[in-house]
């Protein structure tokens, strides 16, 4: 480890602030599942090169949703951390099986979900034979979206190609599972890379957390990324949107929020359409959904009782909970018996004319 | 085999002893370590009584530990051992307003206890930086206080009746529910303050008090810190009790501001935040005997525009100390020496001292705290990858102690001895010091409470 990154470890200076914040330690008690304990282990596993599985447990359950960083009094970046120490004990210590074979479908499928579907099932085979070879900006949907909620994708793309955006021809994940989970993703990031280039734009647009934050953090060379509701808040006037007479709620999630501060795109876009609730925790101090990180793959109990807190904090007024990650979503309608989820497309889409 | 005693004790899920809980349960926020062989987590004082006595017949440490928030290492198990996390009992089991009393267990946090208090009206006034994330049980065993001690005193002042697990097992009451007591040795008073050596809390009765009607905040700056210590001579001499009293140095400040850069706080030498609450014709009086004896001296005295800006200054105080940390990415908050006391006359001493030990040791030292009380904290941060830094930061909190110690104060005034500063009890406590070991060595003939701290079982 170079100097820079054991400073970074060295700034937590155990306080202790995130044991009233930490969502996962709220749920096991045990000082290994919050972000002080974790920063200690990342600086055992530095200091050792046996790697036992506890610490891979508590590593591993780190939904790196951020509200440690954005309570930590004296700027420790755990998150980063996790994440580095992760694929600290890939290297040290060799992948998982559950690592491997999530590594393995990724790249063999270019998506982790094993979808053996075109990537671009959601478009009309005419529509796709349309698609311009170039153009400034494209729509990267994302596994989550292409596949589970090909709809989301569907009617997102419909507006954004009133806008002259396009979609890469040959889109794979972006690499956010395995590099969440400590694994190494530069083929995948290559290939998209590649794709974004011969697509001549200069301008990434998606509508999933996940793909944001590994676009613009772990891709080189500074892409100019814009979450969805960044890029139609610019755009509203142009759209012929009635207003709806309902109450939503809305539900930031951590890796456009916490991590990079899109609270109010997605905000302007729902007030413009109908009534915002905020949850009970909100913007910067919003709990987690509990799907982060890598969370919802491995720990399922975990991430469904985060995932029930969260929907506790729906306000009663909202009739929907409104959210703009897939991921999100899906952990929370996993979640949710009676509670209906829907993606800021779908609203948006709800008020065009 | 030990393992299987703990786990019938406790269930399997509430003991550990992995490499990540090892670990992670050998230090606290000081930089005091000591590795545990087990970590258990009891729910009841029935389940500690039997992990003690098990303890005691294997002669093995028994450390308790609340949320490890602590800054001298007092939850730190330096001989190994067992270290007993209390902090999954937390039931506030009773709030009793008509006896002006709340019963809780030891794990009960801070914050939500207030939190609870509050709509009855009430409050338990000891107010910690750590509020959000320390025990009570922690608060108690350090005799925490914070920063309305000035005029509600420490926690010792709140705490009527103990559940108290002795070394040997067995479970003792310490009080009464009471709001006076004068029958025999006060064990509670005892209990208070002794760090886990003498005995572990497992439950508190705690005296409340009924909220402020008006509470006002006034910012005073002024040219140097020296200087501000000279104003709350002034301040409390002319006998006005603030109910809270802060000192910021220059350093502090921008900290500060780097933690809530929205915070309208002068750019200054020092500032005193001073807390005045009551009726709102006492808040107005006292604020202007506070701003009347400062006027002279002080270069702007101006009062918090409303309540929502006096809570954000409030919660930028708390945390501060870490705050530290932010103001240079190759430094790190490094606590120790950061909580002597000395008696509010020789405040100007102690704080020309700290900034004369700074010049001759060659390191930054910032100042901050509740200096109403007497209490300065002085922050050091290092590049923690330079030993020639630490030598410095060590040499400089030697310093710091001994001058509080000379000048008739104390080297923690609320943060505790533990293992981080139980050097100086015998230079503190010279003739009090092996009465203590009396007390340690008739309550714990095995020396297996928390055994290393205090200075009490060399």
């Amino acid at each position: 480890m170079n100097s820079e990154d054991r400073r970074s470890i060295l700034k937590c200076v155990h306080c202790g602030t995130c044991r009233a914040y930490c969502p996962v330690f709220n749920e096991y008690g045990w000082e290994s599942t919050n972000a002080r304990g974790r920063m200690l282990i990342a600086q055992q596993i530095d200091d050792d090169s046996d790697i036992d599985d506890s610490f891979r447990f508590s590593l591993d359950t780190c939904t790196t949703c951020g509200i440690c960083e954005q309570m930590c009094p004296s700027g420790a970046t755990p998150p980063d951390i996790v994440e580095n120490a992760r694929a600290a004990v890939v290297r040290k210590a060799g992948a998982s099986k559950a690592q491997e074979k999530l590594k393995k479908d990724a790249v063999e499928w270019g998506n982790p979900l094993r979808e053996s579907r075109q990537r671009l099932h959601w478009l009309e085979s005419d529509e796709k034979e349309k698609l311009p070879d170039k153009c400034e900006y494209v729509y990267f949907a994302g596994c989550m979206t292409a596949y589970r909620y090909p709809e989301v994708a569907r009617k997102t793309f419909d507006i954004l190609k009133k806008f002259g955006v396009g979609v890469l021809k040959d889109e794979v994940c972006c690499g956010s599972p395995l590099l969440r989970t400590g694994s190494d993703a530069s083929e995948l990031i290559e290939h998209n890379l590649e794709q974004i280039k011969k697509s001549g734009a200069k301008t990434i647009i998606t509508g999933c957390a996940g793909c944001y934050t590994t676009l613009k953090k772990d891709y080189p060379g500074e892409l100019d990324v814009l979450h969805v509701s960044e890029f139609l808040e610019q755009k509203l006037d142009e759209l012929d949107i009635k207003r709806l007479d309902i109450s939503v709620s809305y539900h930031d999630p951590c890796h456009i929020g916490r991590a990079h501060g899109i609270y109010e795109a997605p905000r302007n876009v729902i007030r413009r359409i109908c009534n915002l609730e905020e949850m009970d925790t909100h913007h910067e101090n919003a709990r987690c959904c509990g799907g982060g990180g890598g969370v919802r793959r491995s720990f399922s109990d975990l991430s469904q009782s985060l995932a029930s807190k969260r929907l506790d904090e729906i306000p009663e007024k909202a009739e929907l909970l409104v959210t703009s990650c897939p991921l999100c979503r899906s952990n929370l309608e996993m979640a949710a018996e009676d509670r209906e989820l829907i993606d800021l497309i779908e609203l948006l889409e709800k008020a065009i004319c | 085999m030990l393992l299987n005693r703990l786990k019938e004790i406790v269930g399997d899920k509430n003991v550990s002893n992995s490499a990540s809980d090892i670990c992670c349960y050998s230090s606290d926020a000081s930089q005091v370590k000591g590795r545990p062989e087990y970590v258990v987590r009891p729910h009841n004082s029935e389940q500690v009584s039997k992990i003690v006595k098990l303890a005691s017949e294997n002669e093995i440490p028994v450390v308790a530990r609340g949320a490890a928030s602590g800054l001298a290492g007092g939850a730190v198990p330096v001989r190994g051992g067992i270290v007993l996390d209390v902090s999954g009992m937390d039931e506030i089991i009773d709030i009793d307003i008509d006896n002006l009393q709340v019963t809780i267990g030891p794990g009960v946090v801070h914050s939500r206890l207030n939190e609870t208090l509050k709509p009855h009206g009430f409050f338990f006034p000891p107010d910690p930086g750590s509020t959000a994330m320390c025990t009570l049980a922690g608060l108690i065993a350090n005799n925490g206080s914070g920063m309305r001690s000035v005029k509600y005193g420490t926690t010792k002042r709140y705490v009527l009746d103990l559940e108290v697990v002795l070394a040997d097992g067995s479970i003792i009451r310490t009080g009464s529910r009471t709001l006076k007591m004068a029958s025999g040795y006060d064990l509670t008073a005892l209990m208070v303050g002794s760090e886990g050596t003498l005995g572990i809390i497992t439950e508190a009765v705690l005296k409340i008090h009924p909220l402020p009607r008006a509470r006002l905040v006034i910012l005073l700056s002024f040219d140097s810190a020296e200087k501000a210590g000279g104003a709350v001579v002034r301040i409390l001499s002319s006998g006005t009790i603030p109910s809270a009293c802060e000192i910021l140095d220059s350093t502090t400040i921008s900290a500060l501001k780097s933690y809530d850069p929205s915070l309208d706080i002068p750019d200054a030498g020092a500032i005193l935040m001073v807390e005045v609450d009551g009726s709102e014709g006492a808040v107005s009086e006292a604020s202007e005997m506070v701003k009347k004896v400062c006027e002279e001296i002080a270069d702007d005295i101006r009062a918090a525009r409303d309540e929502e800006e006096s809570d954000r200054i409030w919660a930028a105080r708390r945390i501060v100390g870490a705050a530290i940390s932010r103001l240079d990415p190759l430094r790190n908050r490094v606590y120790v020496g950061e909580d002597v006391g000395v008696p509010i006359k020789k405040i100007p001493e102690m704080i020309e001292n700290v900034h004369r030990i700074s010049d001759e040791v060659g390191i930054p030292i910032m100042i901050y705290g509740h200096i109403g009380d007497g209490n300065l904290h002085t922050g050091m941060s290092i590049d923690m990858l330079s030993e020639e830094e630490w030598d410095k930061l060590h040499r400089a909190a030697d310093l710091i102690y001994r001058k509080a110690i000379e000048l008739g104060g104390t080297v923690s005034a609320e943060h505790g001895i533990g293992g981080a500063r139980s050097d100086y009890m015998e230079l503190e406590h010279p003739t009090s010091l092996p009465v203590m070991a009396l007390i340690k060595k008739a309550l714990d003939p095995k020396g297996i409470l928390n055994p290393g701290k205090l200075g009490v079982d060399k």
